[in-house]
């Protein structure tokens, strides 16, 4: 798939289950244990949220869990660090434009 | 509410080897981990680690996670709870978590807190468009996860980080455009810099970012020169056309949960920002509270289980009564050896702002080379800056390398006792040490260097020697490529011996070509092939490559083949056949021959 390295002098990516989950409805493939941010790169989005009052784009940029650049809505809930969550099959992901609601 | 004898929020290199030190001496602790696994920052360092033999050195940094980890799973004293996110510390050392959508509260008699540090911004242009990383978040998706973010890449920082950033991108099989530095001197180790140089990676000093170019995403990016007052010079920017910047500039400590636990912190940049106050025992100012690892200055996981193992020993000596005395005494010395040297120069006065002073107890010494034996296979050593590690030394069987007491020395070999065996090329960190041999009669040389890189030379092949800088020197012919476990497997190569202190890496010849012949779109090296295999009229050319032969009829690349052959053969162009001119001169129709003309 695209954007995944195959082969590593150094590395063996033993990558598990084949699973699908669906960002802006578009289908993605990923394996499971990747990250939300990690399997959108892969299909080689970057474009994580719109921010809440100028809308620029923004990304990924810690990947650990501390900056929150990557908040985006997944299965309906806003604001979910995208580099901390796991992908799991079927699990619906969008860009977060503003700040999300309040139920 | 669980009460614990000690809770370590955090299972990086700190928080594991506290965890580790503290099971040993009989307190039952929990770590706390935010991510699936415990490992922090190292299970994406793909690099061998710098240090003391005993201490890790040699070994890559998910290796040493892996390790860690192994004893924390035999240790039955260490409980450990994975994607458990801290969100808070309230009074009595009560810690709350959430897991798995529920609020978790604990209670501790002694915290550990070992967060680690977050990548430090830098405001330009268009910094928050995507592809625009933290240099922590390409390794994560690169090394954690086998996902490559962009093909094109800059990285801003030639601290450590970002030369190690370089280096693994290249493994991975990306193409670093450059590495941006404002300062007019490399930040990381000298062998790092080295590393990514003769991969051909150019270091910019006293240049900046001004921008990223881009509408959604980067496309591109805007450098420039900058002045001694870090004042971008007017007409020096340029473009660079690159896909992702990744930026390095440092790290800063996380330390909301130490100051939710009444720890009082000081601004300190020498150590990375904000930190909190603590003794030389990684004790803060609330009795209970410890921290450990990058939390308290930000420096190398060596440094970090050190630490964690002497705020574990103290720790332990509150909660049992252990007797620790001597091991905190003897992690101290350890400790202060490692902050002995001179790239060390900013953690020693930062901690003095802090009250701690280190001893340092041997000063390190720039090691005199010996002389060499030439024409004898043996190890060559280019490691001349002083920094904590003593790999080779600990790795040679034969006692040939010699650093001395400070492990900050520089090594020096003993020729006469090195058997050339390649066992330290292999195990060097720094990738700084090479294998050599004179083959006087025949004045070649043959050169062995460490390689990381895919795919793997074989036995006969020609290469491309490299400089120091990457630029092409010479061919070389591989003789032997041995094979190690640990993925730094050395390449020996035949070259000749007048290159054999300029030649530092072998790369495969580039595979573009120039078209020479655009009609039938016939390259350099395909008409170089054809005259090296001992074709050297130009007919014969033009029947195996089809120059000359396509609807042109040479106009465009008869001069060109002719050049390319006379200086292949050494025989002037005017000396040259150059083949027989056939009608048609320009296309034809076939439909003009078809209906056959008249005469006049």
């Amino acid at each position: 798939m695209e954007g995944r390295i195959e082969e590593h002098p150094i590395l063996q990516f033993k990558r598990k289950k084949k699973i699908k989950f669906y960002f802006e409805d578009r289908e993605v493939e990923a394996f499971e244990g990747e990250t939300v941010a990690a399997a959108l790169h892969a299909a080689g989005i970057r474009v994580l949220r719109h921010t809440p009052n100028l809308g620029r784009p923004t990304g990924l940029f810690c990947a650990i869990g501390k900056c929150s650049s990557c908040l985006m809505e997944i299965d309906g809930i806003p604001n979910v660090r995208s580099c901390m969550t796991k992908v799991k099959e079927g699990m619906r992901v969008r860009r977060q434009k503003g700040k999300g609601d309040v139920l | 509410m669980n009460l614990y004898q000690a809770v370590i929020i955090g299972g990086g290199p700190a928080g594991m080897m506290g965890a580790i030190t503290l099971g040993n001496h009989s307190v039952k602790t929990i770590i706390l981990d935010e991510n699936e696994s415990i490992g922090g920052q190292l299970v994406k360092q793909t690099h061998k680690f710098f240090g003391d033999h005993a201490h890790y050195a040699s070994t890559r940094g998910f290796e040493i996670a892996q390790k860690l980890d192994e004893e924390i799973v035999k240790n039955e004293n260490i409980e450990v709870e994975n994607d458990a996110t801290v969100i808070g510390i309230y009074p009595n050392n009560t810690v709350v978590y959430i897991k798995d959508g529920q609020e978790h509260k604990i209670q501790a008699k002694k915290i550990l807190i070992a967060t680690g540090a977050m990548e430090k911004q830098l405001p330009f242009i268009n910094s928050d468009l995507p592809g625009v990383y933290g240099a922590g978040a390409v390794q994560t998706l690169m090394n954690e996860y086998g996902i490559m973010p962009g093909k094109r890449f800059l990285i801003i920082g030639s601290g450590n980080i970002g030369l190690i950033l370089a280096y693994q991108l290249i493994q991975a099989g990306v193409e670093v455009r450059a590495i941006v530095e404002a300062l007019g001197k490399v930040g990381g180790y000298e062998v790092h810099a080295n590393k990514v140089k003769r991969l051909g990676v150019p270091i910019l000093l006293n240049h900046t970012i001004v921008r990223a170019i881009g509408d959604e995403s980067v496309e591109g990016a805007v450098i420039a020169k900058i002045d001694d007052k870090f004042q971008t010079i007017p007409g020096t920017e340029r473009e660079m056309v690159v896909d992702t910047i990744a930026i390095s500039v440092g790290l800063t400590p996380l330390t909301e949960l130490a100051e939710q636990a009444g720890c009082k912190v000081e601004f300190i940049p020498e150590l990375g920002g904000y930190v909190p106050i603590r003794d030389e025992r990684m004790r803060t100012t609330n009795p209970d509270v410890f921290i450990a690892g990058d939390l308290s200055s930000i420096e190398e996981a060596t440094t970090a289980m050190i630490e964690g193992k002497i705020a574990a020993l103290e720790m332990a000596r509150d909660i049992n009564g252990s007797d620790t005395k001597e091991e905190i005494e003897e992690e101290l010395r350890t400790l202060a050896l490692f902050r002995s040297g001179p790239k060390s120069v900013k953690i020693r006065s930062g901690l003095e702002k802090m009250g701690i002073k280190i001893s340092i107890p041997t000063k390190p010494i720039i090691n005199e080379k010996k002389e060499d034996v030439i024409g004898k296979l043996r190890a060559v050593l280019e490691c001349d800056e002083e920094i904590p590690c003593n790999s080779c030394e600990a790795s040679c069987p034969f006692g040939a390398i010699h650093i001395g007491e400070n492990l900050n020395s520089t090594p020096v070999l003993d020729a006469e006792k090195c058997t050339g065996c390649g066992t330290c090329v292999n195990a060097c960190p720094g990738l700084a040490i090479f294998m050599m041999k004179e083959n006087e009669e025949e004045s070649t040389v043959t050169l062995g260097i460490p390689y990381e890189l895919l795919p793997l030379s074989e036995k006969g092949q020609k290469m491309w020697g490299l400089s120091k800088e990457g630029n092409y020197v010479c061919d070389v012919t591989v003789e032997r490529v041995i094979k190690y476990p640990n993925k730094t497997n050395i390449v020996y190569a035949k070259l000749p011996i007048e290159f054999k202190d300029t030649v530092r890496h072998f790369a495969f010849p580039k595979k573009e070509s120039p078209i020479v012949c655009r009609c039938e779109e016939v390259s350099l090296e395909q008409i170089e092939k054809v005259i090296d295999s001992g074709v050297t009229d130009f007919e014969e050319i033009k029947r195996l490559t089809r120059v000359t032969m396509g609807p042109c009829g040479g106009k465009n690349c008869k001069l060109v083949v002719l050049g390319i052959l006379s200086r292949k053969t050494g025989v002037p162009i005017s000396k040259l056949s150059h083949g027989t001119s056939r009608p048609p001169v320009k296309p034809v129709e076939f439909s003009v021959f078809k209906k056959g003309g008249d005469e006049r």
